[in-house]
């Protein structure tokens, strides 16, 4: 390995740490809809697979360790794997507590990625010698892997009847693109349909304000005031193991064994599940709180690692909703990557744990100090200059310039529509998970009904 | 009419995405962005990922002229935590 090579990664790691630290803080941000489209972009644009890798691991780390910023200063989340901590976050707040809600926080984060990184690279060579048998069948798995999901999932029938519909919607636009010759029979547009989906819930609330009646019904709003905290900046280098006590330090620790064991689950739900668990028993409600916040980091930072690296490392195929989601460029982003050649087989063990220590080395350090000394200063400067729309039109052009480049503009009409099936599904309460594994084996699914 | 004004009494801003935002702004965001996007696309060399670089950078111009014609919709109002922590 060379000195160039190794600048780059260190290089890719800063670039993602300052993006994300920023877009992290931005509220709402979806973390598929934010990071898959860049890393994609970077996939596509031919950078060497572990530099963009590097890159993937700093950008989920800042993102993960400032999306729950805003919460404790303004009790807004910055991402949706935030979520469930405003509730605790807000006991804190009440109690006057907000500097150290976010100590706490980012000291389960830095927990919770010390602890998912071994825990992961662990399971991973457990895993590899099953790998084989997984692999093989991965379209029916991903088949088998929407039904599950869907009869977990909220509206379950609504789920499991919309399983062919949405396959066929998705295959029909693929035989269509190949029959007026868009694109080459056989290529299956993949990339755009992905983003489509992710952005579809924005879609459908973006084209509810074109329809008249929708939009004079809409709930108009007064400009949001932000109650901010004025936190005290912490003097010299704060120590994440002197931050939490000894409990939050063992509960946070186990929960993050826990999160990397069941890295094949929503990374969200495992979050809420396992965090209120271990935060159950403890009535008192500052402790509570304080318990809860420093275990659903750890959780949120463990559930990502390990349902990138573990993937990545054993399988090959991107069976875990976070491999699913916002790691999925790094299996499957045509031409650059395929099923059967992706950053799984370009990687070594050796190169793939040099990717992870460079791109989470920097990032944690990076963001955890300016975090801990900056974080009013750095929400306060998201919040007053960088407007909502122009985060939306950013994502929106994303989606355009890549759809376009899948198979021209007739695809940015495909994607629309793809989006518009995919953000109603959602608001349904058909979850991204299962919509994902249908665009996996929507090719299998139909070839069922071959004669 | 009567509908209108009680509107205008609530406010002009709608929630996407959990942040709300003005429809002209957002419709202009939303046209400009992918415009610059895609003119930048189609002026690159066509070779390798040029266009597509050029087409990223295109998404960053807009969304920078974005930041700067529209102005975010947030308030601030400043608590002070009472207690220090035990």
């Amino acid at each position: 390995m060379d000195i160039g090579l190794i600048t780059q990664m260190v290089l890719a790691a800063f670039m993602g740490t300052f993006l994300y630290t920023i877009i992290g803080i931005v509220p709402g941000t979806d973390e598929t809809a934010v990071i898959a489209p860049v890393t994609l972009a970077l996939v596509l644009s031919g950078m060497e697979p572990i530099v963009v890798l590097t890159f993937f691991m700093a950008a989920v780390i800042a993102h993960k360790l400032t999306d729950s910023v805003p919460v404790a200063v303004a009790g807004v989340p910055g991402g949706v794997m935030a979520t469930p901590m405003v509730e605790h976050s807000m006991v804190l707040k009440t109690h006057g507590y907000s500097d150290m809600t976010i100590r706490k926080m980012i000291s389960g984060s830095v927990i919770g990625t010390l602890v998912s990184v071994p825990a992961s690279l662990l399971l991973a060579s457990l895993l590899i010698p099953l790998a084989n048998a997984i692999k093989s069948y991965a379209n029916p798995i991903f088949f088998i892997g929407a039904i599950v999901l869907s009869l977990l999932s909220k509206n379950r029938w609504l789920a499991l009847v919309i399983i062919f519909p949405f396959a066929f919607l998705i295959q029909g636009l693929r035989y269509l693109y190949w029959g007026i010759g868009v694109v080459p029979e056989g290529t299956n547009v993949f990339t755009s349909f992905f983003l489509g989906i992710t952005i579809g819930p924005v879609v459908v609330t973006l084209l509810d304000l074109l329809n008249k009646e929708k939009r004079t019904s809409l709930v108009r709003h007064e400009s949001k005031v932000l109650r901010f905290n004025q936190t005290n900046p912490f003097k010299g280098f704060p120590n994440p193991f002197k931050i939490l006590t000894k409990r939050e330090l063992l509960y946070s620790s186990l929960a993050s064994i826990l999160g990397s064991i069941t890295f094949i689950f929503s990374a969200v739900g495992t979050t809420v599940l396992i965090g209120e668990l271990f935060s159950k028993r403890e009535k008192e409600p500052v402790k509570k709180a304080s318990l809860a916040i420093s275990c659903m980091e750890a959780l949120a930072n463990a559930t990502y690692i390990s349902g990138t690296l573990i993937p990545l490392i054993a399988l090959g195929i991107p069976l875990s909703s976070v491999a699913l989601g916002p790691a999925q460029p790094l299996f499957n982003a045509p031409p650059v990557f395929t099923q059967d050649h992706n950053m799984h087989h370009i990687l070594s063990f050796g190169e793939i744990t040099l990717a992870i220590v460079i791109g989470i080395g920097i990032s944690l350090f990076i963001t955890y100090y300016l975090v801990v000394k900056y974080s009013t200063q750095i929400t306060a400067f998201v919040f007053k200059w960088i407007p909502h729309e122009a985060i939306l039109g950013l994502f929106v052009a994303l989606v355009v310039l890549l759809a376009y480049m899948d198979a021209g503009w007739m695809n940015i009409a495909g994607v629309l529509l793809v989006s518009l099936v995919a953000g109603t599904l959602h608001r349904w309460g058909i979850n991204f998970g299962i919509q994902f594994m249908i665009l996996y084996s929507a090719p299998w699914i139909t070839s069922l009904f071959i004669r | 009419m009567q509908n209108k004004s009680e509107q205008k009494e609530k406010g002009q801003f709608v929630e996407v995405w959990e942040d709300i935002v003005s429809l002209k702004d957002l419709s202009l965001a939303l046209v400009l962005c992918p415009f610059i996007t895609m003119i930048a696309y189609f002026l690159a060399p066509n070779k390798g990922s040029f266009p597509l670089f050029y087409g990223l950078g295109g998404a960053l111009i807009g969304f920078i002229l974005c930041s700067m014609i529209v102005k975010p919709k947030r308030k601030f109002q400043q608590d002070k935590d009472e207690k220090e922590w035990i």
